[in-house]
């Protein structure tokens, strides 16, 4: 009984030291705010494009260590714009200005007040899945017509003649074209189809005018999706470049901002341009064609900073990728809809790092840099923003690659000129293109390599494989791995007529798979796809699955009738005795 | 006195719900009404969906929603049942518990997790088997794909991607954890007594499953099977990543293509204008509607059936 009311008041005075060290703790870190940084900034959020959200992404995760918390959304351009109009977003994001005409449709600008202004450039490049004889083709070529007709359901097999005639050292096979399309409203869409009504509109219009929609038709948002063309949507850059790159979407082409088919490892197509060159969109190709874009630069036009992109579809540098284009931020330039002065603060910091440092990284992101032009036009755009931070930025500090002392744009002056194999013509460079870069197995051209496949033909018999290479004579030697009937076979019409072996014979049916090829290396292309046994319905195949149904179903019924038997038989024994 | 509180507050509970759900159907009336009164019956059975073009309709999304909804249905309430089955009647009690707790887990996944599990890794081996399927019973309607040519082997396998199908398959998926513990709750509790008779009688297990807990839970399965349906026809997010949207009327399930209203308003919400807005509010309608029908379907059933009296037989 003693001790208890001696503790207690110890216990209280316990309890009284642990209060004061908590308040002190408390009062201290009330006294010191959270964070070492200099300014607090508060949360920004904002939505939009999908073709430009693989360097946003970049950008936000990389001022997160200043403090500064960006969300971004990528959501397509469509619903970036709606939702900075409606005011849900803070800042959006969109390939396309408001007030462009969709099908009669006019995309209303918002009430509220807002500027553009350029974040970065890049290419809109064709990211596609294409195999010959299991090796992945990566040296793909397109002129623009075919790219449309491709994309209007003109084309559908990527052994046509056209296709053939940009690229003519590689054999394509008989594959269906899965055209891969956007289903959600997206600014990709609106500056491929722009293109393509500018260039392109005889097939462009009929294409709308087959799915329905009123003619002329110029940009749209939605790719029109004509039913049971074997069109494929898919929502979002990320949708159809991860549909594109699966196994079994061979055949598939899509449409993509060129740093998706770099993460995605998928190689694009090199796009002719107007000076008879096929190019891919580097960040230094895309940088000399948007030397042509026409800026709008009257300062009180609502559509300040926009681009014309005209010059840049038909821009005679051997250097361009013609599909180029600038992607935009919308900002809002008054206190309204949700947005204060606080917020300002961060969206300026955040616009002016990516304006300046960020462009950097642009390049290895899989974009292009902005000119300095550009670059200074933003930053005179950030300064509208309400609350913006008046940091005196010194642009020479920024090590942007396009800079240069005397005002040049440095990285379109010192882009290197397209090799002579990448010129319209017999020949074809063989190097890989986007996230792949191995080369691509190509297949002989006219007499020079005829000897190649003759010796390639020698070899299959031997059944060596891999001494086939880029020369050539790589085709038969794949197709003495395909197996022994198949090798000799094809062996034998090489060494037989050399330049002659076109057609190829099925080892297993006897039937002509391919046809009107040319040169000995062919035989590799349609050699190997052999997968499956075509028109023997009541052969062996089916009689295995036949037997196996039965097996199945012995397994679920057999056991209860069994038992059912049994337990009657011992009754019947029972009754017997 | 405080049982008549305890009645009060219950009573005002129901009442909300009643309540919270007429004003769901109102307010979705209310918002549609302008795109309804400019398309009128046309509504139904127009296939496009323009709705700055003045046509829409909801015919092509409905058969749509409909058709991967059974699909789903058709593969989650063998699952469900058999999963059902073997936790309440034959898993031994700790294997049970791990048994219960995976399921309720597999409830808890979410849809968008599923949605790019089905994308990136399910659609391609299940290609595979709608490659089959079209091949050997390609002549039933149903299963008929255009542009598979089964003897071309150089034929594009994206014919059978993107397709009803799938999509089905994957939300079946999502359904059957909420059909199988339905399903479970019931049969757990067929009473012991029957159960004892049976095996009495001299029924082995199967014997008894089929004669006692079958007949006793036939009212939940076929309420559990509605309110997977109900689930069914409203998810979005899966069925929105998986298919490719087209608006027609595609009855071929293992075909690239189809369309469902939920996906349909998560793909145009975004970005509507007005007119937009309401043909969307009146889909949702649509949708709202049918699983009301649905879930009345449901309950008439689950009343009229004996479930939770006695057993049948």
């Amino acid at each position: 009984m003693i001790p208890a009311p001696v503790r207690r008041p110890r216990a209280r005075r316990a309890y009284q030291a642990l209060a004061l060290l908590v308040a002190l703790v408390c009062a201290l870190l009330a006294s010191h705010p959270p964070g070492a940084f200099a300014v607090t900034y508060v949360k920004i959020s904002g939505s939009g494009s999908t073709w430009s959200a693989n360097a946003i992404e970049q950008w936000r995760r990389n001022v997160r260590q200043q403090g500064m918390t960006v969300n971004y959304a990528s959501v397509g351009s469509t619903v970036g714009r709606t939702q900075f109009a409606n005011g849900t977003s803070d800042f959006g994001v969109s390939e396309i200005p408001y007030g462009l005409t969709e099908f009669g449709t006019t995309d209303t600008p918002p009430r509220r007040k807002y500027a553009y202004m350029p974040i970065v450039a890049g290419g809109t490049s064709f990211m596609y899945n294409l195999q010959i004889g299991g090796r992945r083709v990566t040296n793909l070529r397109l002129s623009g017509d075919v790219i449309s007709k491709i994309f209007t359901g003109r084309l559908t097999m990527w052994n046509a003649a056209e296709i053939k005639a940009d690229n003519p050292r590689l054999n394509l096979p008989a594959r269906r074209i899965v055209p891969v399309v956007r289903s959600d409203g997206s600014g990709t869409t609106a500056q491929f189809t722009l293109w393509m009504s500018k260039q392109h509109s005889s097939l462009w219009n009929d294409y709308c005018r087959r799915a329905g929609k009123p003619t002329p038709c110029g940009l749209t948002s939605y790719f029109p999706n004509i039913p049971g063309s074997g069109f494929v949507a898919q929502s979002g850059s990320l949708g159809v470049a991860g549909y594109t790159k699966q196994p079994q979407a061979e055949g598939a082409i899509t449409y993509v901002e060129y740093s998706y088919a770099r993460n995605a490892g998928f190689p694009v197509v090199k796009v002719l341009n107007t000076a008879g060159y096929y190019v891919e969109p580097t960040a230094s190709s895309v940088a000399v064609a948007l030397t042509r874009a026409q800026i709008n630069n009257d300062p009180r036009s609502a559509n300040y900073l926009t681009q014309n992109l005209d010059g840049v579809y038909t821009y005679g540098d051997r250097r361009t990728y013609p599909l180029s284009s600038y992607s935009y931020m919308i900002v809002p330039t008054k206190e309204e809809m949700g947005f204060t002065k606080a917020k300002g603060a961060t969206l300026s910091a955040f616009d002016n790092y990516f304006l300046c440092e960020g462009q950097q990284q642009a390049d290895r992101l899989g974009y292009s840099p902005l000119p300095i032009n550009l670059v200074q036009a933003a930053m005179e755009q950030v300064r509208k923003i309400p609350g913006a931070e008046t940091a005196n930025i010194d642009i020479k500090n920024c090590n942007n690659p396009t800079f240069s002392s005397d005002g040049k744009n440095l990285l379109a002056k010192n882009a290197p000129y397209p090799a002579a194999c990448d010129k319209k013509g017999s020949d074809q460079c063989a190097t890989g293109t986007g996230g792949a870069k191995q080369p691509t197995t190509q297949s002989g051209s006219g007499g020079a390599t005829g000897g190649g496949s003759g010796s390639g033909g020698s070899g299959s018999t031997g059944g060596s494989g891999t001494t086939g290479g880029a020369t050539g004579t790589g085709g038969t030697g794949t197709a003495g791995t395909t197996g022994g009937a198949g090798g000799t076979t094809n062996g034998g019409t090489t060494t037989g007529g050399g330049t002659t072996g076109g057609t190829v014979v099925d080892p297993d049916t006897g039937e002509v798979l391919g046809s009107g090829q040319s040169g000995g290396g062919d035989t590799t292309v349609a050699a190997s796809p052999v997968s499956l046994g075509s028109g023997d319905a009541l052969g062996l195949r089916t009689a295995l699955m036949a037997l196996s149904a039965v097996l199945l179903v012995g397994v679920v019924v057999g056991p209860p009738v069994l038992a059912r038997l049994m337990a009657g038989r011992s009754r019947r024994d029972r009754g017997a005795a | 006195m405080p049982d008549r509180v305890f009645r009060g507050i219950l009573r005002g509970g129901g009442t909300l719900v009643l309540a919270i759900m007429l004003l769901v159907g109102g307010f979705l009336t209310y918002r549609a009404w302008q795109a309804l009164s400019a398309a009128r019956w046309s509504f139904v059975t127009t296939e496009t969906w323009e709705p700055d073009g003045g046509h829409f309709g909801i015919a092509a999304v409905l058969v749509g929603t409909v058709l991967i909804a059974l699909v789903a249905i058709v593969f989650a309430v063998p699952l469900a049942l058999g999963t059902a089955l073997y936790i309440s009647e034959f898993a031994p009690p700790r294997l049970r518990r791990t048994l219960i707790s995976v399921v309720d887990l597999m409830a808890a996944v979410p849809s968008v997790v599923y949605g790019l599990w089905g994308l990136f890794f399910f659609q391609g081996h299940v290609v595979t088997v709608a490659r089959w399927i079209s091949t050997y019973f390609g002549w039933i309607p149903l299963f008929e794909v255009d542009g598979a040519d089964p003897r071309d082997p150089l034929a594009t396998a994206t014919v059978f991607t993107s397709s009803t199908f799938i999509a089905g398959m994957i939300v079946s998926l999502m359904v059957a954890p909420i059909i199988c513990s339905v399903m479970r709750e019931v049969f757990s509790q067929a009473p012991v007594g029957e159960r004892e008779g049976a095996y009495a009688l001299g029924a082995h297990r199967w014997g008894m499953i089929r004669s006692v807990v079958l007949p006793f839970g036939k009212g939940g399965m076929i309420g559990g099977t509605m309110l997977g349906l109900g689930r069914a026809l409203g998810e979005t997010i899966a069925v929105y990543m998986i298919i490719s949207p087209v608006f027609v009327i595609q009855p071929h399930i293992l075909q690239n293509g189809t369309s469902s209203v939920s996906s349909l308003i998560a793909l145009r919400y975004g970005e509507a204008s007005d007119l937009g807005m309401s043909a969307l509010m009146a889909a949702g309608l649509a949708l709202f509607l049918m699983t009301l029908v649905v879930n009345f379907a449901a309950s008439s059933i689950v009343a009229r059936s004996r479930s939770g009296a006695a057993s049948d037989s």
